[in-house]
């Protein structure tokens, strides 16, 4: 029976598609405690007997959360749940109240950089993981009936949006998009740069 | 890419993504195929092809396939692997929600299931039967490439 009290304040923190479970710590003095993560997606709970499957990168973890991301594969509502273990004792389960579904991750815009080398117009976008992509809107200033847009995915270190036309000021902004969810976040602020000479001047 | 595409079934049209369904299998692809033993008997392709069967009768034959694997193949492929079982969790999980799509055509009568593809689905169904049920499930979860090429 269980001498330990179970986790509490158990939530999801979720960003841009990496999703981790986190709870409060359980204080017993004297002792290691160690915590066990378990899911339960909607086809575990329709058709395999309401079974969980265990994580096994946090079974009898010190830590107090844990990378769910690579679990959370599906756009269905997951249950999960952790429990406390202390020697040969262990606590009752403590639930995540109510579902998860990824979803309702939140996107945040992109960290970009835009510069203009000459007559080129490049930009660096923060690397932000393989299951987003940034969609990318430029145009000429004055020109903004003809914004021009590229979709780059994420890790592309720099690229080259275009050939600028001599002393013309370029503005970019971006947003970033989930594929497996089709979502798509805020936008970036603007950023402008002028042609021909600026290594790097930014224009707010 | 990860990113949603627009799949044509006859005249039904799903948005959907097989790529984390195809990253998830072909992680555990090589464990569950050496559990099959029987390589010369296929359960998906024997004794025709999917590739025979045409282009209305798609969507009933893929409708119909998501349901036998979510109904039948998933829950009889628990493995003594804890990450194999989180794989297949995965793709269990993502059946759901193709099937859910699927299903939405059915509803809007854009599914017709033709005499071609329940001939078709009967003979998978034949095929699995005639197996033991470890081994069917296993050999059909095996197979999962060839259904993700046949959909792609």
């Amino acid at each position: 029976d269980a001498l330990l009290p179970a986790p509490q304040n158990i939530s999801i923190l979720s960003t841009n598609m990496k999703h981790f479970l986190t709870w409060s710590p359980v204080i017993v003095q004297g002792a290691t405690v160690r915590y066990s993560v378990e899911f339960q997606g909607e086809y575990e709970r329709e058709y395999a007997n309401e079974s969980w499957i265990p994580i096994s990168e946090c079974s009898l973890s010190t830590a107090t959360q844990c990378d769910i991301t690579d679990d959370i594969s599906a756009s269905v509502a997951y249950k999960l749940r952790v429990r406390a273990q202390a020697g040969a004792a262990s606590s009752q389960w403590g639930s995540l109240e109510g579902f998860f579904n990824r979803v309702t991750t939140a996107l945040t815009p992109p960290v970009l950089k835009v510069t203009a080398d000459g007559c080129h117009l490049l930009v660096e976008l923060q690397d932000m993981g393989p299951a987003l992509q940034f969609r990318v809107l430029f145009w000429r200033k004055g020109h903004e009936s003809r914004v021009r847009q590229a979709v780059l995915s994420s890790g592309s270190a720099g690229a080259h949006l275009a050939t600028m036309e001599d002393g013309a000021e370029y503005c970019v902004r971006a947003q970033t998009h989930a594929r497996a969810i089709d979502r798509s976040s805020g936008f970036s602020p603007t950023q402008c740069v002028r042609a021909q000479g600026d290594t790097s001047v930014r224009l707010v | 890419t990860a990113g949603n595409r627009i799949f044509h079934f006859g005249a039904c049209k799903v948005s959907m993504s097989t790529a984390e369904i195809r990253a998830g299998f072909t992680a555990i692809k090589a464990n569950i195929q050496s559990r099959d033993p029987i390589r010369t008997l296929s359960i998906l392709s024997h004794p025709h092809s999917l590739h025979k069967v045409k282009s209305p009768d798609r969507c009933c034959i893929t409708h119909h396939l998501f349901n036998f694997y979510v109904d039948k193949v998933f829950k009889h492929c628990t493995t003594e692997d804890s990450f194999v079982n989180r794989k297949i969790s995965s793709i269990a999980n993502s059946f759901l929600s193709v099937r859910r799509k699927l299903g939405q055509c059915h509803e809007q009568n854009n599914c017709v299931c033709g005499e071609e593809s329940m001939e078709k689905y009967k003979q998978i169904l034949a095929n699995y039967e005639g197996l033991n049920v470890t081994s069917a499930a296993m050999k059909s979860l095996g197979e999962l490439d060839i259904l993700l090429d046949w959909m792609e």
